[in-house]
């Protein structure tokens, strides 16, 4: 057997190998994403929890998607775990160095640590806020929820030969993390600081003024959190290289609102029943979107070295080889400008906060989306804490999750704990 | 000229994929570190024990009795998860109980206790915070300031540790650590 036959079998093994590895790997993801669609949270996080474990370029999408399963299923530990791993991540800078920058130039974008459009970091930390406010650990939650509100890029009007990657900076509008920072402080006694973040969630958004209403949410003894929908979703055209997010907000429609029942009787929801957040109008919105770096430098390295390659052709002088070299590395360069479709599949597409104020003791709750048939949940035995004290519940809405469940639920009976709060508060 | 050609292409395969490894590999962040661990609980120590009132205090009341805090988090847009705000407590109190053992007795945070307590780990929890009152708190607060722009991002950290008396809250003694961090940003970030 020839030399050069030899070569090319290793090659193909190897290239076989790695791309089986992948491969098998995003199968799982999907399987795991799967899952979590129909209510199966408890396989959805044994199925994840090895994908996030490895350090490759889905760690931060692996981990967050386990958060999102794990938080579900009400295992807060496993779901701090991993929102805290992709924190880390997201909150670093030159994740990307050595070789994984010149691969995703090079090669495919699919290479690079994937960090995420600005709405998914923003929900990152809304999510790991969460889970420390349903632990009462609430100067953490209110860590986390300040940043979720990093400054956003405002790249203003399109100019005929502007650089496309010039932008100012501005403040956030994340409702939705304004709304969660504001009662953070409130649990702290910083009233002057929930304050001032309540009123800036009216200003941001005025139909939440009452889910703002600072007495409101000092009165109540229950929050109810529920994701709803789902997200977008990243899509490319036919060729890969354009991005986009589907649905489009009025392919959908607004989101429905929520009605709730406590203990069979209907109660008032409907002044804080507002969404703070829509995913599908964020991922629409060139402020919550990442310029696309990479593609856009291969773009203008492309047409540079096809324009490039013309002007020198012109030339009495010039080459042949060397024009079509450029033109033929040009087109190479434009063309494999592939887009990256990772996305964070579990995001709703909105989150409610619903505050409640209920007498002490448990209740049987249910949430229902009437506009949306078969869309609601119950919960039987839900606590609600004495005056002055708060409890926070999560409830993802699914065709396929109903209920009647029990509080509390498998992973924290096993902890022994009736509210999702833990004796951390003390901190 | 072929072999040249190989070569220089499977090297060019190494060196992506050599960089390919880890998602944790590469990154740097301006979030307090090891480094800042070590540094910051050695110096404290140190302070605590050469400090003169502290001196004062154990040679009129005997061996001063000392609850340990977690750190309590202050920062802007941070988080510090219990495990790390422990940490950076227990180590002054571990350095401490090393290097001055007549001089402190040592009361567990009554939630690290039964935490540590119900994971039946082998070691040394010390007295139950049941059994022993604590006359002293040693507490740390952090705060931080941080300044991003697309360029770079850096942040300074304040770190306040205190013993203070738990009966009347007057504070035997106090110290800080401070520290700038910065990190400037790559093409991908």
């Amino acid at each position: 057997m020839s030399r050069r036959v030899v070569h090319l079998l290793c090659l193909t093994a190897v290239a076989a190998a790695v791309g089986g590895c992948v491969s098998k790997a995003h199968r799982e993801a999907e399987r795991a994403v799967a899952d979590y669609y129909v209510g199966d949270y408890d396989r959805s996080v044994r199925r994840l929890t090895p994908l996030a474990a490895r350090t490759n370029e889905d760690f931060v999408l692996n981990n967050l998607r386990l958060g999102s399963a794990a938080l579900a299923n009400y295992d807060l530990d496993a779901a701090e775990g991993a929102f805290l791993r992709a924190y880390e991540v997201l909150n670093s800078v030159g994740v990307n160095d050595g070789g994984r920058t010149v691969g995703a130039v090079l090669v495919s974008e699919n290479i690079r640590i994937w960090r995420g459009e600005p709405f998914e970091r923003a929900m990152a930390n809304f999510y790991l806020g969460l889970v420390y406010y349903m632990r009462h650990d609430y100067a953490n939650a209110r860590g986390a929820f300040e940043n979720a509100l990093f400054k956003l890029r405002d790249y203003g009007e399109k100019k005929k030969g502007a650089k496309p990657d010039k932008y100012a900076e501005i403040e956030s509008n994340f409702a939705l993390g304004h709304l969660m920072l504001a009662k953070a402080h409130q649990r702290l006694g910083r009233d002057d600081m929930a304050e001032k973040y309540f009123k800036r969630t009216g200003e941001l958004r005025p139909d939440l003024a009452a889910a703002a209403d600072p007495d409101a949410n000092r009165r109540a003894n229950v929050l109810l959190v529920v994701d709803f929908g789902n997200g977008p979703r990243k899509i490319g055209d036919g060729m890969g290289s354009v991005v986009g997010f589907a649905p489009k907000p009025v392919d959908v429609g607004p989101p429905p609102p929520p009605w709730v029942t406590v203990d069979g009787q209907p109660v008032q929801v409907a002044a804080v029943a507002r969404p703070p957040v829509d995913l599908l109008v964020l991922a629409q919105d060139r402020r919550w979107q990442s310029i696309d770096t990479i593609r856009v430098m291969k773009d203008l390295i492309g047409t540079g070295l096809m324009t490039g390659g013309m002007i020198y052709g012109m030339q009495h002088d010039s080459r042949p080889e060397i024009v079509l070299a450029a033109l033929l590395g040009g087109a190479l360069l434009k063309a494999s400008s592939q887009a990256d479709l990772r996305h964070w599949e579990m995001l709703p597409r909105t989150t409610y906060v619903l505050p409640l104020t209920l007498p002490p003791g448990t209740h049987d709750v249910t949430v229902n989306f009437p506009d949306v048939p078969g869309v609601r949940q119950t919960w039987r035995g839900i606590v609600a804490p004495p005056e002055g004290e708060e409890a926070t519940y999560y409830l993802r809405m699914q065709r396929w999750n109903n209920g009647p469940y029990q509080w509390p639920p498998p992973a924290l009976a096993r902890r022994n704990d009736t509210v999702p709060a833990r004796a951390d508060a003390a901190r | 000229m072929a072999s040249l050609h190989l070569a220089a292409g499977l090297c060019l395969c190494a060196c992506v994929l050599a960089g390919c490894g880890s998602a944790v590999r590469h990154g740097r962040s301006t979030a307090l570190d090891s480094v800042d661990l070590v540094r910051m609980t050695d110096d404290m120590a140190m302070k605590i024990i050469a400090d003169a009132e502290v001196q004062q205090a154990i040679g009129r009341e005997g061996s001063l009795k000392v609850v340990v805090q977690p750190v309590e988090n202050m920062m802007t847009a941070e988080v510090l998860p219990r495990g790390p705000a422990e940490t950076f407590t227990a180590r002054v109190r571990s350095l401490l109980s090393r290097h001055a053992p007549d001089r402190f007795t040592w009361v567990m945070n009554r939630d690290a206790f039964y935490r540590l307590r119900e994971r039946e780990l082998d070691v040394d929890l010390g007295p139950s915070p049941d059994a022993i009152s604590p006359e002293y708190a040693l507490v740390a607060r952090f705060s931080s300031i941080t300044d991003e722009s697309p360029k770079h991002r850096s942040s300074y950290y304040l770190c306040v540790y205190e013993l203070f008396n738990l009966e009347d809250r007057s504070v035997l003694w106090t110290d800080k650590y401070e520290v700038k961090k910065s990190a400037v940003k790559g093409f991908l970030d």
